[in-house]
């Protein structure tokens, strides 16, 4: 750590860390509303259950993303942050905002679309808020000593996020309208400019941890975004075929999202290449281990897994099923979920010096997560499966085929268990390093 | 060897061309809505419908156009394998029409019991303009018919003039029948009414259809709260289902 303003991020983080807890809380409600044990029911039904797994999860992903970047951007331009005042406002207010939207699923106030329940005053405060932010960022870099690629390519990302927040927050009285825009949020972001920001982070890591020459990582970047955008922009049509578009997208959205994963699989071979390529013998290996993680899972959970659904041919089938589900949480974990994780274990001896580079605790946190992140992607797999041959192939009544799958939703819950045992250890090493201080910072 | 300048040309080329590809299909796209949704058919009660869908997250649990959450049954065809006097039967209290199974939340609004008989049908009504609405959208073919199919699947029945069913009452011929059937036609979740008679004494029936669990505990049989006139007609027409 350089700059005395830097040290915000890890509020961020630790903010990041107490979402992740309660999403995944929120998760265990969901598996056991499946395995036919909804005792909470009058009290938090499934769909409320649901929109706050799901938004806790944006919520904390976007938190990060926001710790990652004010880290990042202070460290690539060369000062300290514009304003860490606006810093501190804009981290209550997100937090605030989150709050509020998170208690308010539990009284029936949203707006009823998936992923973007957020009602549409909250919608208010969450852009004055990311103006804010962005803000805060542009002012670093402009008034900074250098623009680095990098660190562009966050920012452009991070606006682009907030530019396509826009389209969700219209709302059309026509479903197929409503759908159609929902899609340029949701799409868009994890497949378009989140993606941006994924290949910032990693560059950024890369360069720290590899020690491979700058300028060969970012050009690698840029084609490696420019892949990202070729591929995925066209490619939201594979949310156009069944939700009453034109028949094109079938042509369209098929063959460029099957494009996707080459942008995912490009993410993985230059994570490993520049490993194997850096001559710089980093002592955070667990940063490196969470990082290359990072690219061969979300090739694994959004590149492969996400083919696996994504021609018109087999969507048909698999569309608005359990198949879904499985390909969501590999996806998010892998590409998402993952990259914070691999920042967060990249900045903390930084900004706490305390060098806690190895333990069983940090490194069980690692195997433990990703084996049962697995093996959940099995669980619903096995579901996903079996509903699409049950009940969309052979036509068997929807409660019936739910019920007899009820065993694997059990299957679910063990793998969950797993997943959250190493979670809870990554918190408990979070906790381990305590807060970050001055005495840290390099002259 | 490509050079970053190179690479960044590359990024930038490549992001604008796919960029006005996209917003010139959103235009076109956006054209043929009206037409391929049947936008002549909105009619307010299908806007109110809408609302009640996406203001309670109907989509929390279920999916509609295959979007949405995995947790209920896929609504998009619901009005083909249901009729509407079966959903008003339903929405006024879902536990009672699947005791013991997965939990739907039971919505005040749909309950006469609750905001008067009025309101409720109102409601009602408009959520079943909706789903009528988003059945006839043009969805490229989903949901596929199953090609596997072995199951029969649900259907609303049509009476035909001459069946034994059509001297049955409203009620019989929508709700009953969603479970049972009368000549082959209706739902397969309880035993087939034909010949009823013959097999249970017409107190037994009365005391099983006003009240299903006083009989048996834990059948699956809803009590549908049915009294009176209703109850009446209901009985006399099963009298007449002999062997
Ligand atoms: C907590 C989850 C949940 C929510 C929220 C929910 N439902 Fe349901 N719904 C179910 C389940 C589960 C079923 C299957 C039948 C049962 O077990 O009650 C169902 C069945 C139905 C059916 C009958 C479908 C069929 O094919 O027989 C209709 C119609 C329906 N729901 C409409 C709605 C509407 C309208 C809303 C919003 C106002 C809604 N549901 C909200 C869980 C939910
Ligand atoms: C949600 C599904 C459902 C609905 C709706 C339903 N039933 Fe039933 N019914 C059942 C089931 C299941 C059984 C078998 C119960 C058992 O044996 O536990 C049954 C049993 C019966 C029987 C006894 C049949 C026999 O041969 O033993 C009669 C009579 C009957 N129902 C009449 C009706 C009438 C009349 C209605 C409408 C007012 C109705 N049911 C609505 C599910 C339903
Ligand atoms: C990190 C990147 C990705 C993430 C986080 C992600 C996540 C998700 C999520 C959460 C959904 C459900 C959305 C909803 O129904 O609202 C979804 C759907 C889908 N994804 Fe991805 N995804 C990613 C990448 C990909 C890629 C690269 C492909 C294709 C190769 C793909 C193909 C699909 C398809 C076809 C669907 C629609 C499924 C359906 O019809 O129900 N995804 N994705
Ligand atoms: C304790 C562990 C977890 C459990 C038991 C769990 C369980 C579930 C369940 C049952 C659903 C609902 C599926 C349905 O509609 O029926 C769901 C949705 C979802 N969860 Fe999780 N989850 C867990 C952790 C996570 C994590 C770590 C992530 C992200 C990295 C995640 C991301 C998602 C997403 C994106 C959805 C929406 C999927 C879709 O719409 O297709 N979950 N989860
Ligand atoms: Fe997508």
């Amino acid at each position: 750590m350089q700059y005395k303003s830097q040290k915000i991020a890890w509020y961020f983080f630790a903010a990041c860390m107490g979402l992740f807890g309660l999403q995944l809380i929120y998760g265990f409600i969901l598996g056991f509303d499946r395995m036919g044990y909804d005792v909470l029911h009058d009290w938090i039904p499934f769909n409320t259950a649901r929109a706050t797994h799901t938004n806790l999860l944006v919520v904390w992903m976007l938190t990060g993303f926001m710790g990652a970047a004010y880290y990042i951007i202070p460290q690539e331009s060369g000062r300290e942050l514009w304003s860490t005042r606006l810093a501190w406002i804009q981290y209550y207010s997100l937090l605030l905002v989150g709050v509020v939207a998170v208690v308010g699923y539990h009284f029936n106030i949203w707006e009823g679309r998936k992923f973007l329940e957020i009602p549409r005053p909250l919608d208010y405060l969450v852009v004055v808020n990311v103006l804010a932010f962005l803000l805060n960022l542009f002012m670093t870099i402009w008034k900074g000593k250098n623009k680095s690629t990098t660190a562009m390519v966050l920012f452009f990302g991070l606006l682009m996020a907030a530019l396509l927040y826009l389209p969700g927050m219209y709302t059309f009285d026509n479903i197929v309208h409503d759908s159609y825009f929902r899609w340029w949020v949701v799409h868009l972001w994890v497949e378009g400019v989140w993606e941006l920001i994924m290949g910032a982070i990693l560059s950024f890591l890369l360069i720290k941890l590899t020690g491979v020459d700058r300028e060969i990582i970012e050009k690698w970047l840029y084609i490696i975004v420019g892949f990202t955008f070729l591929s995925g922009i066209l490619g939201t049509g594979h949310h156009y075929y069944y939700t009453g578009a034109p028949g094109y997208w079938l042509m369209v959205g098929g063959i460029f999202s099957a494009l996707e994963p080459l942008a995912f699989l490009g993410m993985a071979l230059y994570a490993i290449a520049m490993a194997r390529r850096g001559g710089r013998n980093h002592p955070n290996k667990l940063a490196l281990m969470w990082t290359i993680g990072c690219a061969v899972m979300s090739f694994v959970g959004a590149g492969f897994l996400g083919f696996a659904h994504t021609l018109p041919q087999v969507n048909i089938w698999t569309h608005g099923t359990l198949v879904t589900a499985m390909h969501g949480h590999m996806a998010f974990w892998g590409a998402y979920a993952m990259l914070i994780l691999a920042m967060i274990t990249y900045v903390l001896p930084e900004m706490t010096g305390r060098k806690l580079f190895k333990g069983w605790v940090p490194e069980w946190a690692f195997w433990l997560s990703n084996i049962g992140m697995i093996a959940m992607t099995g669980a619903f797999a096995v579901m996903g499966v079996a509903q699409v041959y049950m009940e969309r192939k052979s036509g068997m009544d929807f409660l019936e085929v739910q019920e007899s799958l009820e065993v694997h939703a059990f299957g679910l819950v063990l793998a969950a268990s797993l997943f959250t045992l190493g979670i809870v250890l990554f918190i408990r090493n979070f906790c381990a390093y305590g807060r970050p201080n001055d005495e840290v910072l390099e002259a | 060897m490509l050079t970053k300048s190179a690479a960044k040309t590359f990024f930038l080329g490549g992001t604008a061309l796919c960029s006005i590809a996209f917003v010139l299909l959103t235009m076109d796209t956006l054209a043929q809505f009206p037409d391929r949704s049947n936008q002549e058919n909105m009619t307010p009660a299908v806007v109110r419908g809408n609302h009640i869908w996406t203001k309670n997250n109907c989509m929390g649990c279920h999916t509609l156009m295959g979007e949405g959450a995995y947790y209920a049954p896929e609504l998009t065809k619901v009005m083909d394998r249901r009729s509407p006097e079966w959903i008003a039967e339903f929405l006024k209290d879902p536990e009672r029409m699947y005791p013991g199974r997965r939990k739907m939340v039971k919505y005040d609004m749909f309950d006469p019991a609750e905001v008067g008989a009025e309101e409720a049908k109102k409601n009602v009504d408009d959520i079943v303009a909706f789903f009528t609405w988003v059945g006839e959208i043009d969805l490229n073919g989903f949901p596929a018919e199953p090609d596997l199919a072995q199951a029969p699947r649900a259907q609303a029945v049509d009476v035909a003039p001459s069946s034994n069913l059509a001297k049955a009452p409203v009620y019989f011929s929508t709700v009953c029948i969603g479970c049972h059937s009368v000549g082959g036609q209706g739902g397969q979740v309880g035993p087939a009414l034909d010949g009823v008679a013959s097999r249970l004494d017409a107190e037994f029936m009365r005391k099983w259809i006003s009240d299903p669990q006083s009989v048996k505990a834990d059948t699956t049989m809803p009590d549908l709260g049915l009294e009176g006139d209703d109850l009446e007609a209901i009985l006399d027409y099963l009298a007449t289902l002999k062997e």
